[in-house]
């Protein structure tokens, strides 16, 4: 259990390739952190570094206010789960997870008693004389993380180990991290590409491209107020629509107005726009799919749009509509709301008119690409 | 139709036919090839049970056998003094050379440093130069460090040894085959680099281990060019395969060949059996399940 402080980290791969800079993060005691962007985003090569198993180029990171930048991953009191498992192939279950409590001389009872007990939260008890050989995929990931906890680190780090699994299994896994999370209680750092994941995980969320922080916040921040046009299209699936269109300022009122329609701005995004004194001008509008709801020719809030392809999802339909000047839009339709007429009437082909609410949208601008009301 | 059947019955038996010729004439090759391979061993083992020491005569069956010539061996030569010298030869420099090439080839699969590929190309480079070029200078040396004639094995333990790392590019291929982040999570659980290499690596690299030992322990035993050199004809610091080879000059060969053949086939003793000792763990795979699979 300890804070994790990293100050302008700075991670320079041969003479000038930038892998990560500029990476300030305050991460709490006990709270669960998760670090999410696409791949070569400078997630991994950020955790790797609180790890050790990195040069740190500039910048300092702290454990537990002790500045760790030139100790060795050993001297740090922090335990790691990695993406391919990295289990000691030769010996069995048990001396695996026993293996950093042999290093560190713990008597043979308290080894067995911490390794049991922790088997028996990961419900692997009956594999521990079991090489890992023997052991299928989430086997081996439970053998990881029960190797990680028997350490009773400072810090635990888990670098993409979901991403192995199918997605049943993942789903599943990801469900007892959750819990396991409240067993331990200890500090995570957690990295993904997968935002499902870090919404479902995170206390807090960091979402990084290229080497640079985006976004630091609590799932629903990210999901509610995205920074910039990268956090709201990454965050959410599927991804939010963006488009280009007019943001009016008519009698102190705000309207959008895209493909032919215009809708009013309301709530707090109203206040918001009139806070910061936005006037008339071209904006990047977004609406997630999820916002979209069926609307009726002759709405002056519809827009008309014909239907590309019908992704029938079980509980909800992704529509992927052709709007305006053939920009695609994915519209996201609760069945449950539809008549069994709607349904039959949703085929390829189909005009169809959908509308969202006032409150729901997202501005950004074109050139910056950052978000209005932030 | 019935044209075309017959027509590929035909040429299916023409197939067989030819196949079957084709194998009878690898297999004859082979049987000749296996001949000639193993004639002189067998010619070997079979005169060293020879009564009398006549080299070359045409009976290769012993007329009468007998084992003459190991007896001879252990009572009229040193021959236990010289296998003895040779044996030491080959566990110390097993041990130690395998001690160098192992973790040569750890460090350069593992740590990055400046220079690596520069030092791993010159030390590639180095080795195609036969190793004799060095014997004038080397045995210079050792001369003035008394490291020649009866303390010649010390000095050849130190020769086999001091550039073995330059060997590291077989077992160097084998650890790049072991994921890192096995280095990784042993170091994160708290291991030293050492502890890495001693309790990860080197448990899941038995046959490149049993490679190496095998090939440092048998270097000694067929070594003659360095060797003679640096024993400089001392008859307590030879090894086998020197004082062998004085048996077989001219004027002694017809005294000496049937005990020098004893010889060879005790000398092949050691080093057959170390090989069947620890040939299982030369198949054995051990790395399945390390990383996902």
């Amino acid at each position: 259990m300890a804070s994790v402080k990293l100050t302008n980290v700075k991670k320079i791969y041969g003479k000038n390739t930038l892998a990560v800079d500029n990476f300030n993060l305050d991460i709490a005691d006990k709270e669960f952190i998760v670090f999410v962007g696409p791949s070569g985003c400078g997630k991994s090569t950020t955790l790797r570094m609180i790890a050790g198993l990195e040069d740190i180029s500039g910048g300092t990171v702290e454990i537990d206010g002790v500045v760790v930048n030139d100790l060795q991953p050993r001297d740090r009191d922090i335990a790691m789960v990695f993406q391919n498992y990295a289990l000691y192939p030769h010996l069995s279950v048990f001396e695996n997870m026993a293996f950093s409590l042999r290093l560190k001389k713990v008597p043979q009872d308290e080894v067995y008693k911490r390794v049991t007990e922790a088997a028996e939260i990961l419900g692997i008890t009956e594999y521990l004389t079991r090489k890992p050989r023997a052991l299928s995929g989430g086997q081996r990931q439970r053998v990881a993380i029960g190797r990680a906890m028997v350490r009773d680190s400072k810090v635990f780090l888990m670098d993409e180990p979901l991403s192995n699994l199918d997605a049943k299994l993942r789903n599943q896994m990801r469900a007892e991290i959750i819990l396991l999370r409240k067993k331990i209680d200890t500090t995570f750092i957690y990295v993904t590409h997968d935002q499902t994941e870090a919404m479902t995980l995170g206390d807090r969320i960091v979402i990084m491209k290229d080497g640079l922080i985006q976004q630091v916040g609590t799932p629903t921040e990210v999901f509610d107020m995205p920074c910039n046009l990268f956090v709201a299209e990454f965050i959410g699936a599927p991804k939010m629509n963006t488009f280009k269109t007019e943001l009016l300022l008519e009698n102190g009122k705000y309207y959008v107005t895209p493909f032919g329609a215009k809708i009013e701005v309301t709530g707090d995004k109203a206040k918001g726009l009139a806070e910061k004194r936005v006037g008339t001008r071209e904006i990047v509008l977004g609406v997630r799919p999820e916002h979209f709801v069926l609307s009726k020719q002759g709405d002056p809030c519809a827009i008309s749009c014909q239907i590309l392809v019908n992704e029938m999802m079980g509980s909800e339909l992704h529509l992927h509509v052709l709007v305006g000047d053939n920009e695609k839009i994915i519209v996201r339709i609760p069945t449950v709301s539809l008549t069994d007429e709607q349904r039959r009437s949703l085929v390829q082909g189909t005009t169809i008119y959908v509308t969202f609410e006032g409150k729901v949208m997202h501005f950004f601008d074109e050139e910056s690409q950052t978000n209005l009301l932030v | 139709m019935k044209n075309e059947k017959s027509t590929i019955k035909k040429s299916s038996i023409g197939a067989k036919t030819s196949r079957t010729v084709a194998n009878t004439i690898i297999y004859i090759v082979l049987v000749v090839m296996t001949v000639v391979w193993m004639f002189p061993f067998f010619g070997i083992v079979l005169e060293s049970f020879e009564v009398g020491t006549k080299a070359m005569d045409s009976n290769l069956w012993p007329i009468e056998f007998g084992f003459d010539n190991y007896i001879r061996l252990f009572t009229e030569t040193k021959f236990l003094k010289w296998f003895g010298n040779t044996a030491f030869m080959g566990v110390f420099t097993a041990l130690f050379q395998t001690f160098f090439i192992l973790s040569m080839s750890y460090t350069l699969s593992r740590l990055r440093f400046k220079g690596r590929k520069g030092l791993m190309n010159m030390m590639l480079i180095m080795g195609m130069f036969p190793g004799f070029l060095t014997l004038i200078l080397i045995k210079k040396v050792f001369w003035d460090l008394g490291l020649t004639d009866d303390m010649a094995p010390v000095g050849l333990i130190i020769v086999y040894c001091a550039s073995s790392g330059m060997g590291y590019y077989v077992s160097k291929g084998f650890f790049d085959t072991i994921s890192k982040s096995l280095d990784e999570a042993a170091r994160v659980d708290g291991a030293t680099r050492w502890q890495v290499f001693y309790k990860v690596i080197m448990p899941l690299s038995k046959p490149i281990v049993i490679y190496t030992i095998l090939m440092g322990f048998m270097a000694p035993w067929g070594d003659f060019m360095m060797a003679k050199y640096i024993i400089n004809g001392d008859p307590n610091g030879m090894n086998v395969a020197v004082m062998m080879q004085t048996w077989l000059s001219k004027n002694l060969l017809n005294d000496n060949y049937t005990m020098f053949c004893a010889a060879a086939v005790i000398v092949a003793v050691p080093v057959t059996a170390v090989f069947l000792a620890l040939q299982k763990y030369y198949v054995e795979g051990v790395t399945g399940g390390a990383v996902k699979g």
